[in-house]
């Protein structure tokens, strides 16, 4: 039998573990296991190699190491911002848009909630989220970049409206405070992540998208802000993330920062490169076939597209067949799965919803690999019964 | 016709049987287009609906073989004609068989028809079973027959379906014993192919069938498990629950093990026996209604019977009542369990003529 390549495209969804920083984590396992709140020296030791690995995550985001806290994934961190803040503020609002990750919507969904919805490039307008705002208002979830469709939001723009509606409200004798937290998780391999330059009060991050494990996150929360914690216990994590500390995770995820953040504006080059020619090549191939989301402000290892009349579940199987490997936003209607939350948002029918597909490109990604993606999505569509 | 042009319409589950019948026909040069009948999706307690791995296996196989794939949405049918028959039976005291109506209320009628409506010339399914019809033989007559492997047999289930559907079916698997499905499934690189089988009333499941009952018709009365002498020797959950024959689920603890030999609905008493020679649970002869025959009655009444599936095969003599629905058979050895409710199939060789309901 004809061997299929192995073409991975889903890199949105899980990266592989960097194997230099498997390296970094393997000592931490059954060497350097002791519990860092132990007090003789070997633990000690452990406890000071997380203070390391936080203090670099620390300088290379701007932040200070106390800022941080560290989660078991990018969901884990995305309710501890919402739930955090809302538990201690159970009168307020929060606001978030309608292209958030579930990890978010859900949580949010439990309190006094607002959404502002985006354009139908994905993109949300200041405008439009000043006039959700209200003096209940505590808490705004923005997405940096969105995980289906890529669209980078104008997070500067936001955090500068935030700030001037609190500055506003301060003024007014209102002592509600106004926070801004993001879910940077899709972005810290492509973004510049430093925090103050954002401007946000809190920010989601997730190894398992960026070469390092999963289950490993962290939440940036900014000095000041006092949240409420999820989980109790032996006090961890400045009393809001119990539980002993995940200690190859938190290697990892330290190594995968640094890396994803020296790289970024290398990678990003690379592969706006390969997205832009798979989007060329696609409409050469395939004129029906639609981008969705904002081409501008866009991850540069994004592409996310229709295909009119077609069942995404099908091409995904066809694709899979002769070894490559992508994400379908949402199934066909005949899984009953809920259609994707961010296409509806961004104006697709349940019809072109089920029609579309997801790549997303990494470090192995190549020129060839997106000829031979092109190539048989084009064979795939040919086919009558598609 | 040229098989090239025949199109055929085969119903795939997402297991082994229904995969190998798609690539058995394609590789006989059939237009080949499978179909994912939803029948259920409902999670019940403690067992969470597999329907949508089947679902996603059946499109796989298609994707595997290049045929065209749909699915046919069948819920609201299937609950009508066989749960609720199901649970109707089960509350009037008897032992339904609900794949049996499945295939024929679902499979050869609403699959069949809706299938013929959208284009198809025949339906296949993975059952083992074989079909005579004018498709692939020159015979005249349509004739259901009993698989090559004895063991999985499955005309059991078969009996009802009607003479028109069985003209326009094919049972490929009905050549081949189960090993040499499973092997030609890997010959095939189908990705069913070490998928395990699934076992029992699909819906129901590993759930059980008291299970699912207590879910849908709730908590039965409680009452009273007699003995042959009279004696009442414990308490039952539900008369419902319980079947001729049944040795197990009994509370009434301690020795030798007991029987059911009967049950009175009205009374709400389930009866029990010790002994398994119990005149009530060996019977010497049937009563059979609503009996459908494959095509027309036998002429010759001496035949073979099958009160379950798998059961082994007792000789019988029919007798022909005042009314053409109803049957006796006079058995050549006494059966054991024959259950009210349940299916009788009667064969003469390797032919099923038909069957009925016992009553």
């Amino acid at each position: 039998m004809k061997q299929a390549p192995n073409i991975y495209m889903d890199y949105a969804a899980a990266t592989p573990l960097d194997p230099k920083i498997l390296n970094k984590m393997l000592p931490y396992f059954s060497d350097n296991y002791y519990n860092p709140s132990a007090t003789y020296l070997s633990a000690q030791a452990v406890a000071q190699d997380i203070a390391e690995a936080r203090n670099k995550i620390a300088k290379g985001l701007g932040v200070k190491p106390v800022e941080i806290i560290f989660t078991a994934g990018g969901t884990e961190a995305n309710n501890l911002a919402i739930k955090g803040v809302m538990e201690r503020f159970p009168e307020a609002q929060v606001i978030t848009s309608n292209i958030e990750h579930e990890s978010v919507l859900r949580s949010a969904e439990k309190y006094s909630y607002s959404q502002v919805r985006v354009a139908s490039d994905g993109r949300l307008s200041t405008a439009n989220l000043e006039k959700e705002l209200t003096d209940k208002t505590v808490l705004v979830s923005i997405i940096l970049a969105n995980n289906e469709i890529g669209t980078i939001q104008s997070i500067r723009k936001i955090s500068a409206l935030i700030e001037k509606i609190g500055q506003a409200r301060e003024k007014s004798g209102n002592n509600m405070p106004l926070y801004l937290h993001t879910d940077a998780s899709q972005a810290p391999l492509f973004l510049d992540l430093h925090f103050s330059r954002l401007g946000v009060d809190m920010m989601t991050l997730n190894g398992g998208k960026i070469y390092g494990p999963k289950q490993s996150g962290l939440l940036v929360v900014k000095t000041g802000i006092v949240l409420y914690p999820l989980i109790d216990g032996g006090g961890q994590e400045r009393q809001l993330r119990s539980g002993t500390e995940n200690v190859p995770a938190i290697i990892g995820l330290s190594e995968a920062i640094i890396s994803a953040q020296k790289h970024h504006k290398s990678e990003s080059l690379r592969l706006t490169k390969l997205r832009d020619w798979f989007i060329t090549e696609l409409s050469r191939e395939i004129p029906d076939a639609l981008i969705n989301g904002s081409l501008k402000y866009r991850l540069p290892n994004n592409i996310n597209i229709t295909i009119p009349g077609t069942d995404n579940e099908r091409i995904m199987m066809e694709l899979d067949e002769l070894g490559i490997q992508c994400a379908v936003g949402s199934a066909c209607s005949a899984s009953n799965d809920q259609p994707s939350h961010v296409l509806e948002a961004i104006g697709l029918t349940d019809e072109g919803a089920q029609s579309s597909l997801r790549f997303s490109l990494g470090r192995t990604t190549t020129k060839q690999d997106i000829n031979y993606v092109i190539k048989s999505l084009k064979k795939i569509c040919s086919k009558k019964y598609i | 016709m040229s098989k090239l042009k025949l199109k055929v319409f085969v119903g795939l589950s997402g297991g082994v049987d229904s995969s190998v019948t798609a690539a058995l026909l394609k590789e006989q040069g059939y237009q080949v287009t499978g179909v994912y009948m939803k029948n259920w999706s409902k999670d019940l307690p403690g067992m969470p609906c597999p329907w949508k791995q089947d679902y996603q296996d059946a499109k796989r196989v298609a994707v595997q073989l290049g045929i065209p794939f749909k699915m046919y949405d069948f819920e609201k049918e299937y609950r009508q004609k066989v749960v609720e028959y199901m649970l109707a039976e089960y509350q009037a005291g008897r032992t339904p068989n609900p794949d049996i109506m499945c295939n024929q209320e679902i499979k050869f009628k609403l699959f069949f028809d809706t299938a013929i409506k959208d284009g198809a010339d025949l339906v296949a399914t993975g059952h083992y079973a074989r079909v005579v019809n004018s498709y692939n033989s020159k015979s005249k007559e349509i004739q259901l027959l009993r698989a090559k492997d004895e063991n999985k047999d499955q005309t059991y289930f078969l009996y009802r379906v009607s003479e028109s559907a069985l003209a326009k079916t094919l049972f490929p698997l009905g050549d081949y014993t189960k090993p040499e499905v499973r092997k030609l499934a890997k010959k095939f690189g189908l990705v069913t192919a070490n998928k395990a089988e699934s076992m029992g009333i699909c819906f129901v499941g590993k759930v059980g069938i008291k299970d699912f009952l207590v879910h849908e018709l709730g908590p039965q009365k409680k009452g009273d498990v007699v003995d042959e002498h009279s004696r009442t020797v414990g308490q039952h959950e539900g008369a419902i629950f319980y079947t001729i024959g049944q040795r197990h689920g009994l509370d009434v603890g301690g020795g030798l093990p007991y029987y059911v030999t009967g049950k009175d609905m009205k009374k709400n008493i389930v009866y029990v026996s010790t002994d398994l020679n119990d005149k009530s649970l060996w019977d010497s002869s049937v009563s059979v209604k609503d009996v459908h025959w494959i095509s027309a009655r036998p002429t010759n009444k001496n035949i073979e019977v099958r009160t379950r599936h798998r059961a082994k095969l007792v000789k019988g003599v029919l007798e022909f009542g005042e009314y053409s629905a109803k049957v006796e058979i006079q058995l050549k050895e006494d059966v054991r369990a024959i259950t009210p409710g349940q299916s009788i199939v009667f064969y003469q060789g390797d032919v099923v003529l038909g069957g009925g309901i016992i009553y």
